[in-house]
């Protein structure tokens, strides 16, 4: 294969994954990470290196249209990414002390109960609106964007702030430990637990993994695994098909994005309970 | 009245834009220089092992980048990894720009929530890359 062409498939790969993380509030990392060790022959520090830089351009992108757009909530992010960034250093500084498998069994069981939770919830557009939490009312944890699909602004409020709270530090540990990231839970905490609409939650998850992912950047960067002829077609490709995506989501409803978010969930359920019981490596 | 998300959508969305202009421009520049040698890049060898993409420089530290960046003409390489370290920096941007945002509509809260993320950020990011 030719670097040109080499070049461009890779590049039509990170777009692709770019569009995709916009809608669902994943960096990326779940679908580029086995797309270029599996298709593209690249080794594995180098793919976990390109995530990092699929995480950061997904944010730029994504957060972006999202901020202007009104469903990504920065005061929401910014609170939530103190839980996500304290557990993410409390996680780093366990390592080699607290075994991984216990915390990947409660987050695969977590995640499992996130499943059943989402299923019994695929056909509810905007959730109910709960009695306000006192801490999201400190905070400022509410908001309003419009609905191209419902044709009508759409209002909310966080609840039960603590558990959102409670299961945003599980995640960064988990990342800290593990070195992964925690999109996916960013998204589970504020659907399930907060119970915002699920687009507010992608969307607010978009603009918290940069900045989850900016914090341990500098690691993959100091060991040399973010490679420079990889990294540009992957950040070019990310950022235009987040940026994309953006205007996508607009036209979806919260219910699609649901579907669409469930089998992915299932996935990180079942990996995350074989890998905690010893069955995956 | 000061728009907190407009400012940082601006800041995420020039600083990624930025970035990947500058590791178009050296990834170009790196493509024709292989050319011109005769010796291809080779990409797909490159990037299946760890130890063969070590036969191009790869930057681990801010020092080292910025003597490569002095040089004349500058190494390519060193212009796609400016680049990425501008990207990796872009959240870190957007954080000062919504400090300075809270600061100035006198929401001390968040003010305070800034400055703790961006202390962890800066420390994170410094502690591998500084030396």
């Amino acid at each position: 294969m030719s670097d040109v062409v080499f070049l461009v498939m890779l590049l039509g790969a990170a777009a692709g994954a770019g569009v995709l993380g916009a809608i669902l509030g994943l960096g990326g990392g779940i679908l580029l990470v086995p797309i270029l060790t599996l298709f593209f022959g690249v080794s594995l520090p180098y793919a976990m290196g390109a995530s990092i830089v699929s995480v950061i351009a997904t944010s730029c992108g994504a957060a972006a249209g999202h901020l202007t757009s009104g469903l990504a909530n920065i005061r929401l992010g910014l609170f939530l990414a103190l839980f996500t960034v304290t557990g993410a250093i409390t996680g780093a500084s366990l390592v080699g002390i607290m075994p991984p498998r216990v915390l990947q069994v409660l987050f695969g069981l977590a995640l499992g109960y996130s499943a059943f939770t989402t299923i019994r919830q695929l056909h509810v557009e905007v959730a109910e609106s709960l009695a306000t939490d006192s801490l999201a009312q400190r905070f400022g944890l509410h908001g309003a964007y419009h609905d191209h699909v419902l044709g009508r602004d759409v209002t909310y409020h966080a609840v039960r702030v603590h558990a959102g709270a409670a299961v945003m530090f599980g995640a960064g540990v988990l990342s800290g430990l593990l070195g992964i990231g925690s999109g996916a839970f960013k998204v589970l905490a504020m659907d399930t637990f907060m119970r915002l609409p699920m687009k507010v939650s992608t969307a607010t998850s978009n603009f918290m993994i940069g900045l989850t992912a900016a914090a341990s950047a500098g690691v993959y960067f100091g060991r040399g695994d973010i490679h420079p002829v990889i990294a540009t077609p992957v950040a070019l490709g990310v950022l235009v098909g987040s940026y994309g995506g953006t205007r996508l989501i607009a036209r979806l409803r919260n219910t699609t994005v649901r579907k669409l978010f469930l089998p992915i969930v299932i996935y990180l359920a079942i990996s995350m309970l074989l890998r905690g019981l010893g069955v995956l490596r | 009245m000061i728009n907190v998300e407009r400012a940082v959508s601006r800041v995420l969305l020039i600083g990624g834009s930025l970035a990947v202009v500058l590791m178009l421009v050296g990834l170009m520049t790196l493509q024709i220089r292989a050319a011109r040698t005769a010796h291809p890049l080779d990409v797909a060898h490159v990037v299946e092992n760890r130890e063969a993409g070590r036969s191009i420089d790869v930057f681990v530290s801010l020092p080292q980048l910025a003597r490569a960046l002095g040089r004349r003409p500058p190494d390519p390489v060193a212009i796609i990894t400016a680049g990425i370290v501008l990207l990796l920096a872009t959240p870190g941007a957007a954080l000062v720009v919504a400090l300075v945002a809270f600061v100035r509509v006198r929401d001390r809260a968040y003010a305070v929530i800034c400055t703790a993320l961006l202390a962890a950020l800066v420390g994170g990011f410094l502690l591998n890359v500084g030396g």
